[in-house]
């Protein structure tokens, strides 16, 4: 039962208070480029919280031996980054040679596993001493709070593209990095973060 | 049509100021956005994009052609742990500096940027090592620019100092601190950027930006079952030794049908071919070099 709600209590904390996209810019660019396409936000999620998941669950497992427990963070940096590569390969040669998964799906698979977002899991985890449950609530939350932000910002792309109020120079990328502050600034909000010094 | 090289300043203009990987290209957000609240920390992870952007490309246009994409962009993430990890244990355990925890977290981050994958598979592995590494500099000297410049008016704005030396401004705004800040530094940036294109590079207005050109072309996700994802999602054009597909980027030209690996980029013209093969017509600009 402690398991369940360890998971559980992480992934929604990892979703909605520290949404690590908007809150901690991981995986931002990706975000922002999924957001033009709704219809692959499924894929990613799915992606994303996978990859998450198992390089969390390994990367905990890690971090309990002896040896590992009071590394340098270079050393965690190569192992982390060395897991993700080898979890990534892993399933690419899975999908390309034992499901004759097509070119495209690949590359689907590359973006998913391969960025910040998914390689700042452990490290999170780490110093946040999350158990093995929580480590792993925090994966499957990193792919929900991905796909979260990229939908706010999709929403919000259309309705600046309909905007015809916003000055000609603000149109486009300014416009979006302004938006994308706003959401930002919302879920800072609930971290009880002060703007004022 | 000259045989050349492009001279570095070509590659320049293009590469740092036209399609700035921050502002224009949006890649590479996450170092700048989370970790650039200082002028400290910005030069520090300038530095090492700099040398992991330039070492990878490098590397991938001089061995790693051959390879599969999907191995390829693999193989970036451990060279640049290959480069950054040394560097980090040595700042870790032989030096008296004294890293921040987001540093110690931030700067392996950079190993896995998006920018590498997006440069290396864009330009490097098509192109000889000379080009990949005048891109791998250029992009790299454009992106520091805005880390660096997003630093300084962070940890102005933010923290009332400069270079850790306290400066005692009137106005100390710790929200600048937060990713918050940093995204609306960007879009003002990105707005001067776009501000300075349309007065020095009309014919790039609005062609660069992504966010514009997906709203001027609604019917491009239309497209996506037709191209590799990766290659539609960074704008990057159709690797070579992949199975063909029809790319549905715009303005082909029907006079020249050339094939994917005939796409070198070692003249002027090359590169505005090139760019062009992304949907971008920069031919005019090319003419006021």
């Amino acid at each position: 039962m402690k398991f369940i709600s360890d998971l559980l209590m992480t992934a929604l904390y990892t979703v909605f208070i520290q949404n690590l996209v908007l809150s901690s810019g991981l995986g931002m660019s990706e975000a922002i480029r999924v957001s033009t396409r709704p219809g692959t936000f499924g894929k990613f999620a799915v992606m994303i919280s996978g990859f998450s998941v198992i390089t969390s669950a390994v990367c905990s497992l890690i971090d309990n031996v002896p040896a590992v427990e009071n590394a340098t963070y270079a050393v965690r940096a190569a192992i982390y980054g060395g897991v993700l590569a080898a979890v990534y390969l892993v399933q690419a040669v899975f999908m390309r040679f034992v499901l004759k998964a097509d070119s495209k799906l690949l590359g689907t698979l590359g973006i998913a596993a391969l960025n910040t977002l998914v390689l700042a899991i452990p490290y999170i985890n780490n110093s946040a001493a999350y158990s093995f449950a929580g480590s792993i609530g925090s994966g499957i939350g990193a792919g929900i709070a991905f796909v979260l932000a990229a939908a706010l910002i999709s929403q919000g792309s259309r309705i600046l593209a309909e905007n015809d109020e916003i000055p000609e120079i603000f149109k486009g990328t300014p416009a979006m990095f302004l938006y994308v502050a706003m959401l930002s600034l919302a879920f800072a909000g609930f971290t009880d973060t002060n703007l004022f010094a | 049509m000259s045989e050349r090289t492009p001279s570095f300043k070509d590659v320049f203009i293009k590469g740092a100021v036209i399609y700035n990987p921050v502002l224009i290209q949006l890649v590479g957000l996450c170092p700048v956005v989370a970790a650039s609240t200082t002028l400290k920390g910005a030069v520090m992870l300038s530095a090492a994009m700099c040398a992991e952007l330039i070492v990878t490309c490098v590397i991938a246009s001089a061995l790693l052609k051959k390879i599969p994409r999907w191995i390829r962009v693999a193989l970036y993430l451990l060279i640049g742990l290959a480069l950054i990890c040394p560097a980090l244990w040595y700042i870790e355990t032989q030096t008296l500096v004294n890293l921040s925890l987001g540093m110690k977290i931030y700067l392996p981050l950079i190993a896995i940027n998006s920018v590498t994958a997006v440069h290396c598979e864009q330009v490097a592995v098509k192109n000889n090592v000379k080009l990949a590494f005048y891109d791998a500099a250029a992009v790299s000297i454009g992106a520091s620019a805005v880390f660096i410049l997003v630093g300084i008016l962070r940890e102005l704005l933010g923290s009332s100092s400069l270079g850790g030396i306290h400066l005692d401004l009137p106005i100390a705004f710790k929200g600048m601190l937060l990713p918050f800040g940093c995204l609306v530094i960007l879009g003002f940036l990105a707005a001067g950027l776009k501000a300075f294109l349309a007065w020095a590079y009309p014919e790039t207005e609005n062609e660069s930006d992504p966010v514009e050109r997906q709203r001027k072309t609604p019917s491009a996700e239309e497209n996506v079952t037709e191209v590799e994802l990766f290659d539609e999602f960074w704008n990057v054009s159709e690797e070579p030794e992949e199975v063909s597909m029809d790319v549905s980027i715009p303005e082909p030209e029907p006079e020249k049908e050339k094939k994917p690996e005939d796409i070198r980029l070692e003249t002027a013209a090359d590169i505005d071919e090139f760019f062009k093969s992304l949907g971008i017509d920069l031919n005019e600009k090319g003419d006021k070099r």
